[in-house]
């Protein structure tokens, strides 16, 4: 950041150059000890295909979902409390009681359950478009195969999410959605009773359940999907995003040969890219 | 030295896939664009959206559910923002997932107990997801273009179609309802003759919710692969298998998804199997 003068450097110059190095010193620190700034310089600045399109900006808008999820989820933590336990003060169980007292009392509390609430069912379609979008592109294929997997594994963490979150607000339609949907796991050759019996917490769904369920839903699944988001998108940044398949400009096109006919024509530039047939590597 | 030109080889598939993929990522270096700012615009526009449309969906499900008593049991567009606190006493309650495991219900209502409700609970469902996880190595052209790729293209349109056929499906499964059952029951007594001892029994069972899962007489939703039970009788369980089974289902029928219905008390569960032992499945 330093700029070389020929003639002696002015006072306003060298008080600008003062001023600098002050600016980017903690800059300097960090990237110095970390390299992380330039680990987010190469993050932001990395080429991605110029023909890339809208349908590739599902898989950020899952993760803005998430994030969401993870905000709103942190806000209602601290005012919910996992207990069936019955509150002597209003005869209802602890649980429903402060999940009432979320919505109707606290403030905006509506709207930070609202938006955990409707923001699942979003990141639940968002995850679904996004994986139509990646096999539509055939973007699974060689060399991403590890990274669909990644993405299977966090789309049924996401499903086991709102699963064991169908249960918290404990009331009627959560209980009554995961007696019914805790038995069907139950119907599982082998594991399905042990997996039954250690979702329940005992013979009966009750408190044990509740909390086992509050447990599994904020602190194990979503410790799982973080982990699982930062391999998903390492990867993503490693192997870069592909092209539209069926761009003329598409990344990774075979070279048509001595400008003859390509042999697979949909895998071959139907415009040389520098605009003379069977010169590769051109640069425009 | 005259260049002898050698017979080619054809290159393996890895060697293929390596070179394609090395070409990408010469490609992406002399033609791509940077990702901030161009696709990083597109992805924050879109990721306004998505908060917006949540917000969006967070004020809809409050403003629409408003009712007098602010106590948000009246359900709005998009349902109550809460029902009545758990009650493991009643039974009466439609047992309801959130709606994207609806195809998973749904496709219980296709599988039945006892003889095939393992596919739709268990054997579908892993199945669909060993094909998903193991996608990429079923299909492992190089061949990206949707045009070309007819089997991947067909088996996901037919994968959408009936993943959204069964949401849809279960999404309007019919709710039996117990003020709604309780008058099918001079029906069930004419058609299947059933005798008066059975009658207290026939009620309680269009009011306890047996009829949300069980289909009895033309009667009620089959949900969660529960079977019909106009001619249950005809199995000649006996009164006390039958009490024992509403006790604890799975301890007469190992692996059965139905709760217990212990809470009704001896007496009512009782009455229950009476009726139960009395339908014969006459009509």
């Amino acid at each position: 950041m330093t700029t070389t003068y020929k003639r002696k450097p002015t006072k306003s110059e060298l008080r600008r150059q003062q001023m600098e190095t002050a600016i980017m010193y903690p800059v300097d620190w960090l990237e110095e000890r970390s390299g992380l700034v330039g680990g987010l310089r190469y993050f932001l600045f990395r080429n991605v295909p110029a023909d890339v399109n809208w349908m590739q900006t599902l898989g950020s808008a899952a993760l803005t979902a998430f994030l969401v999820q993870t905000i709103t989820g942190v806000i209602l933590a601290m005012y919910y409390t996992p207990s069936a336990q019955t509150d002597p003060a209003t005869g209802q169980p602890v649980a429903w009681e402060s999940i009432r007292h979320i919505t109707d009392e606290v403030t905006m509390g509506w709207l930070v359950r609202g938006m955990h609430r409707w923001g699942a069912s979003v990141f639940i379609i968002l995850m679904f478009l996004h994986m139509g979008r990646v096999f539509l592109f055939g973007a699974y294929k060689y060399p991403r195969e590890l990274n669909w997997i990644i993405g299977v594994l966090i789309l049924v963490s996401g499903m086991m999410e709102g699963f064991t979150g169908y249960l918290l607000p404990w009331d009627q339609t959560a209980y009554w959605a995961s007696v019914v949907g805790i038995n069907l796991n139950g119907t599982a050759p082998f594991l399905g009773p042990w997996l039954a019996q250690f979702l329940r917490g005992g013979q009966e769904i009750g408190g044990e359940t509740l909390t086992r369920f509050y447990s599994m839903h904020m602190l194990l699944i979503p410790g799982a999907i973080i982990g699982l988001i930062g391999l998903h998108l390492y990867l993503v940044i490693r192997l870069g995003v592909t092209s539209p398949p069926w761009s003329r400009e598409a990344a990774g096109m075979e070279p048509s040969e001595n400008g003859r006919p390509p042999l697979r024509p949909g895998l071959t530039r139907a415009v040389p890219r520098n605009g003379i047939a069977g010169q590769p590597g051109g640069q425009k | 030295m005259a260049v002898v030109p050698q017979p080619k080889e054809k290159p393996s598939r890895v060697d293929e896939q390596r070179a394609g993929f090395a070409r990408y990522k010469d490609d992406v270096k002399t033609r791509g664009k940077p990702f901030y700012p161009y696709a990083m615009f597109h992805d924050t526009i879109m990721s306004l959206v998505v908060v917006a449309v949540i917000i969006g969906l967070a004020a809809i499900w409050k403003w629409t559910s408003y009712g007098p008593h602010h106590d948000g049991l009246n359900p709005g567009l998009l349902g109550p923002e809460y029902t009545a606190p758990a009650d493991p006493g009643t039974v009466s309650f439609v047992p309801r997932p959130d709606w994207y495991f609806y195809f998973l219900f749904y496709l219980l209502r296709i599988f039945k107990w006892p003889e095939s409700v393992f596919l739709g609970t268990v054997g579908v469902p892993t199945i669909a997801l060993m094909l998903l996880i193991g996608l990429p190595f079923l299909d492992r052209r190089r061949e990206r273009r949707p045009s070309a790729r007819p089997v991947a293209m067909v088996a996901g349109v037919l994968t959408i179609l009936s993943m959204g056929v069964l949401t849809w499906k279960g999404a309007t499964a019919q709710e039996a309802l117990a003020s709604e059952v309780i008058r099918d029951v001079p029906r069930w007594i004419h058609e299947e003759n059933l005798p008066p001892a059975a009658v207290p029994g026939a009620k309680l069972f269009a009011t306890s919710g047996c009829t949300a899962c069980h289909t009895y007489a033309g009667s009620g939703g089959s949900n969660l692969g529960a079977p019909d039970l106009t001619a249950i009788g005809t199995r000649n369980l006996g009164i006390p298998t039958q009490v024992k089974h509403l006790q604890n289902p799975s301890s007469v029928t190992p692996g059965s998804p139905m709760p217990s219905f212990a809470s009704l008390g001896d007496d009512r569960l009782h009455q229950l199997a009476i009726f139960l032992e009395a339908s014969k499945g006459t009509h």
